[in-house]
C-alpha cells in the first residue's frame, strides 16, 4: 500500500538483520561483533503450515481500503482485496487461512520472530526487500497518482510542481517513507514542500482540507480508487506515475513456501480468479495485465528491468539500487545529524509546550479552589475531560476537527496546543496539591493585612506553592520530552519518528538506538540537575 | 472606637456567640479571657471578617460591618482590614520572604507606598521590636518569640488604628512569651489601641484596661482588672479564676 520505508538506499545482510534480534542481550554487551551469526529458521515454513493447517498472514487494518478494512455492516468481519486473496493462497495450499493483525511497518520483524507465515499488506517489492526476505511475483501493480483540490486553480498538472504559478513551491502530502515520498524527492528535488502522514486517508484529508497549508497528495492509484467518493473536493491530476510491485513477503529461507506461493498466484492469474478479485474492489487496471513473473532459482521475483522507465523525466538508469552498506558505529556519523536535528524538534516542542501548560494548570487549579461555583465545575470538567482521553486523540482532533470548522492551525502549533493541554491537566492536578498544603493561616494573615484574596493568591500563595511543585512538575517536564514522540502522528517529525526512519532504513537499530538514548538523556538530565538546584536554593529559606 | 452589637454565630445547631455586644475606646487594652470553647477567639475574629456572623453589627470607627451575606460587607471588610491588625497564635509569617520583606509586604503592595520609605519604617519597627539585626534572615531560622515579635512590627507597618491579638503567647514558652509581653506593653504604653485574647492572667492584671470574661457565647462579667480578679461577681468567673490558680 505505498507504506513502503525508505529502505533501497542503504542495505544490512540478512544475516545481521536476525542477530540484531536474536542476539539483543549480547550485542548489548559487545555490539558490533556479532554480525555473522546464523539463522534462526530451518526454511520449513510450507511443512509447518501443512502441518497445522492454517496459513498466517499478517496485515495491519489500519491501512483500510481496498487491502483490508472491517466490512460495513459487521465490524468484526474483515474484507479487502487481500483478504480474499489470502483465502485464495491459503485454499490453493490446502489450508485456511488465519489473519494475524500488526503494526504496518512491524509486520517483517513479526514474521522474522516466527509469528507469521506471510506478509500479504501492500508491500512493495524492493531490491533491500528481495535481499532480506523471500519476495513473490507481484499480485498487483500499483502507480502513483497525484491529487489536488478542485478548486485550486493554481494545480492543474505535474508541471505546476516543477514551475508553481505564482512561484510558490506546492506542499505535497506523501505517506512518511512511502514510494511516493521517495518517487518526489527523487523527481521534484526541493522544488516541492513534503508533508509526511502516517494514514493513508489522512494525508488525503489533509490535501482536501489544506491542513497546514498542504495543497495535494501523491497517492498510490489503487487506494484513490477506491477512497475518491469519500473525498468529493479532490481531483486527479495527470497520468499515474511511478509503477511498483506489490509482494507477499516470506522468510528469506522459506524457498519452498514461497514457490507455492507464485505457483497459486499465477495460477489464479491465469484463469481470472485474481482479476475477479481485484475488479471487486475496482481496482483492476489494464495495467494489471502486464505481468512480471521472473524470479531466481528460489523463486524470488527479480523485478523489470524496465518496469521504471516509463516515468516522467526518467531517462537513465535507475539508480536506486545502489548500496551503501552501513554497518557498526559508522551509521552514528552517517545519521546522527539527521537525530540531532530532530531531537532540536524535540526540545522546541517541550519547552514551549511545558510553560504552556504550567500556567493553564495554574489557572485551572485556582478555578477549581478558589473560582465562583461555575468556573469550579468547568474546570473540574476540563480536567477530567482532558486527562480521561489519550493525548494522540486530542492531537488528531486538534489538527483535523479545527481546520473543518474554518481554524487552520499549522502542524507545529497543533503539536504545541495539544501537549500543552494534555498536560495542563496534570499540572491542575499538581498544583491543587501544592496550593492545598499551604496552611490556611497564610492566606489569613494576608487577608488581615488588607490582601485582597487575588493579591493574597499572586504574592503568597502560589509562590509557596510553586516551590512545593518543582518536582512534580520536573518529573511530568521529563515526561513531555518523551510524549513529543506522539506527534509524528500528525506528520511532526520529532527524535523518535526520526529513530524510526533512520533505524528501518539502515538496519543499524541498535547504534541508532543507543545515540537516541543518549539524546534524549542528555536532554532530561540537565533538567533534573537543573530543577535540584532551583529546589535547593529556594529550600535555604526554610533553614537561613 | 470599636463596638460590637449583639453579635450571634453559630455553627449548625451550636450558638457560639448569643447576641455579644461590647465596646472599645480609643487607646483602651482590652482583654478577653474565658474558658477554651467561650467564644472568645471566635468573637475576635468576627471584627476583621475571618469569621462570619449571622446577625447584630461590628463598627470600626465610622466603618459598618454588616452580618454575613448582607450588602456593603466585603467593601467595609477591605477598609476594616487596612486599619484594624491581627497577629495569630501561630505567627503566620510569610516563609518564602525575609523578615524585612515581611514587614514591607503590606504596605508596599496593599496600600502601594513607594518601597524606600517602607523600608525606613519598617527597620525602625524591626528595632522597636529588638530584631534590626536579623531584617536578612527567613523566618524559619527565627525562635518562636522572634516570629511573633516580627509579626508584630509586620501588623504595626500598617499603621492600625487597632491590633486584635489572638493568643499571641500561647505557643511560647514563658522565656518568648516575657519577650512578647514587654513589646505588647510597650505598644499600650504608647496608646495603641489593642484587644488581647489571652490566658495570661498576668499580662492581662499588668497591661490590661477592661476585662470581659466570656462563657458558652455570652459575655458573663466586663471589669477593669482589679475588679475581675479581686471582687468577681459571677459564679462563672470565680470557677474560671480559681480553675487558673489551681492548674
Amino acid at each position: 500500500m505505498g507504506f513502503l520505508k525508505r529502505c533501497h538506499r542503504r542495505r544490512v545482510p540478512w544475516n545481521a538483520a536476525v542477530s540484531l534480534r536474536t542476539d539483543f542481550s549480547v550485542l548489548l554487551v559487545c555490539c558490533g561483533l556479532l554480525f555473522s551469526a546464523g539463522h534462526v529458521d530451518a526454511g520449513d515454513g510450507l511443512a509447518k503450515v501443512k502441518q497445522r493447517g492454517t496459513l498466517i498472514w499478517g496485515a495491519d487494518q489500519e491501512g483500510g481500503g481496498p487491502f483490508i478494512y472491517p466490512a460495513d455492516d459487521d465490524p468484526n468481519r474483515l474484507v479487502g482485496f487481500e483478504v480474499e486473496l489470502a483465502q485464495l493462497l491459503a485454499e490453493s495450499l490446502g489450508v485456511r487461512s488465519q489473519f494475524q493483525q500488526g503494526q504496518w511497518d512491524k509486520l517483517p520483524d513479526l514474521m522474522s520472530r516466527g509469528d507469521l507465515d506471510i506478509v500479504l499488506n501492500g508491500y512493495e517489492w524492493t531490491p533491500v526487500r528481495a535481499e532480506r526476505y523471500g519476495v513473490s511475483i507481484p499480485y498487483y501493480i500499483y502507480e502513483l497518482q497525484l491529487l489536488g483540490r478542485k478548486d485550486d486553480p493554481t494545480f492543474n498538472s505535474w508541471n505546476d510542481l516543477f514551475e508553481p504559478p505564482g512561484g510558490r513551491k506546492k506542499r505535497i502530502a506523501v505517506l512518511g517513507g512511502a514510494a511516493a515520498e521517495d518517487y518526489l524527492r527523487k523527481h521534484l528535488g526541493d522544488r516541492v514542500e513534503i508533508a509526511l502522514f502516517e494514514g493513508v486517508s489522512d494525508a488525503m484529508r489533509g490535501a482536501e482540507l489544506n491542513v497546514d497549508g498542504i495543497d495535494g497528495n501523491l497517492q498510490d492509484l489503487p487506494i484513490w480508487t477506491f477512497y475518491e467518493p469519500g473525498f468529493p473536493k479532490l481531483k486527479a491530476i495527470g497520468d499515474p506515475v511511478g509503477r511498483g510491485f506489490y509482494v507477499v513477503l516470506t522468510r528469506k529461507d522459506d524457498t519452498e513456501l514461497l514457490q507455492a506461493i507464485n505457483t497459486a498466484i499465477f495460477e489464479a492469474l491465469q484463469d481470472g480468479r485474481l482479476r475477479r478479485i481485484l475488479s471487486r474492489y475496482r481496482i483492476w487496471n489494464e495495467t494489471q495485465s502486464l505481468r512480471g513473473l521472473e524470479t531466481n532459482l528460489q523463486g524470488s521475483f527479480i523485478g523489470l528491468p524496465h518496469a521504471r522507465s516509463e516515468e516522467p523525466g526518467e531517462t537513465e538508469e535507475v539508480d536506486e539500487e545502489t548500496y551503501v552498506p552501513v554497518r557498526g558505529f559508522g551509521v552514528i556519523w552517517q545519521r546522527g545529524g539527521l537525530l540531532a536535528k530532530a531531537a532540536g524538534m524535540t526540545v522546541l516542542l517541550a519547552v514551549t509546550a511545558m510553560p504552556l501548560a504550567i500556567l493553564i494548570g495554574l489557572l485551572m487549579a485556582l478555578l477549581r479552589l478558589y473560582g465562583p461555583a461555575l468556573a469550579r465545575s468547568l474546570a473540574t470538567i476540563y480536567v477530567e475531560l482532558i486527562r480521561g482521553t489519550p493525548l494522540v486523540l486530542q492531537l488528531y482532533v486538534l489538527f483535523f476537527l479545527l481546520p473543518e470548522i474554518g481554524l487552520k492551525v499549522n502542524a507545529f502549533w497543533a503539536a504545541v496546543a495539544g501537549l500543552a493541554l494534555n498536560y495542563s491537566a496534570y499540572e491542575a492536578e499538581i498544583y491543587r496539591a501544592g496550593l492545598q498544603a499551604i496552611p490556611r493561616g497564610q492566606m489569613e494573615a494576608a487577608q488581615a493585612l488588607g490582601f485582597s484574596q487575588w493579591l493574597a493568591l499572586r504574592r503568597i500563595i502560589v509562590p509557596q506553592a510553586t516551590r512545593l511543585v518543582i518536582p512534580p512538575v520536573t518529573n511530568d517536564f521529563i515526561a513531555l520530552f518523551k510524549d513529543t514522540a506522539v506527534c509524528s502522528v500528525i506528520t511532526v517529525v520529532e527524535l523518535s519518528k526520526e529513530y524510526y526512519i533512520q533505524a528501518r532504513s539502515t538496519g543499524a537499530i541498535v547504534e541508532l538506538g543507543l545515540l537516541t538514548a543518549l539524546l534524549y538523556l542528555a536532554m532530561s538530565y540537565p533538567l533534573s540537575l537543573l530543577a535540584g538546584r532551583l529546589e535547593k536554593r529556594l529550600m535555604t529559606e526554610r533553614r537561613t | 472606637m470599636i463596638q460590637l452589637q449583639n453579635i450571634v454565630k453559630s455553627y449548625g445547631p451550636h450558638l457560639i456567640l448569643q447576641g455579644v455586644s461590647m465596646q472599645v475606646k480609643k487607646g483602651e487594652v482590652c482583654v478577653l479571657l474565658g474558658p477554651s470553647g467561650g467564644g472568645k477567639s471566635t468573637l475576635l475574629r468576627t471584627i476583621n471578617g475571618l469569621e462570619t456572623f449571622e446577625s447584630g453589627e461590628i463598627r470600626v470607627g465610622e466603618i459598618v460591618l454588616p452580618p454575613t451575606g448582607a450588602a456593603g460587607r466585603e467593601s467595609a471588610l477591605t477598609q476594616i482590614r487596612q486599619r484594624v491588625g491581627m497577629v495569630f497564635q501561630q505567627f503566620h509569617l510569610f516563609p518564602h520572604r525575609t523578615v524585612i520583606q515581611n514587614v514591607m509586604e503590606a504596605p508596599v503592595h496593599v496600600l502601594r507606598r513607594p518601597v524606600e520609605e517602607v523600608r525606613t519604617q519598617a527597620m525602625a519597627l524591626l528595632e522597636r521590636v529588638g530584631l534590626g539585626h536579623k531584617q536578612d534572615v527567613y523566618p524559619g531560622s527565627l525562635s518562636g518569640g522572634q516570629q511573633q515579635r516580627v509579626a508584630i512590627a509586620r501588623t504595626l507597618a500598617m499603621n492600625p488604628q487597632a491590633i486584635l491579638f489572638d493568643e499571641p503567647t500561647s505557643a511560647l514558652d514563658p522565656r518568648m512569651t516575657a519577650e512578647v509581653t514587654a513589646v505588647m506593653s510597650d505598644l499600650a504604653r504608647d496608646g495603641q489601641t489593642m484587644i488581647v485574647v489571652t490566658h495570661g492572667l498576668g499580662f492581662a492584671r499588668a497591661v490590661g484596661h477592661t476585662v470581659h470574661l466570656l462563657h458558652a457565647g455570652t459575655i458573663a462579667e466586663s471589669g477593669t482588672p482589679g475588679e475581675i480578679f479581686e471582687n468577681p461577681q459571677t459564679d462563672v468567673t470565680r470557677a474560671f479564676l480559681s480553675d487558673l490558680h489551681k492548674a
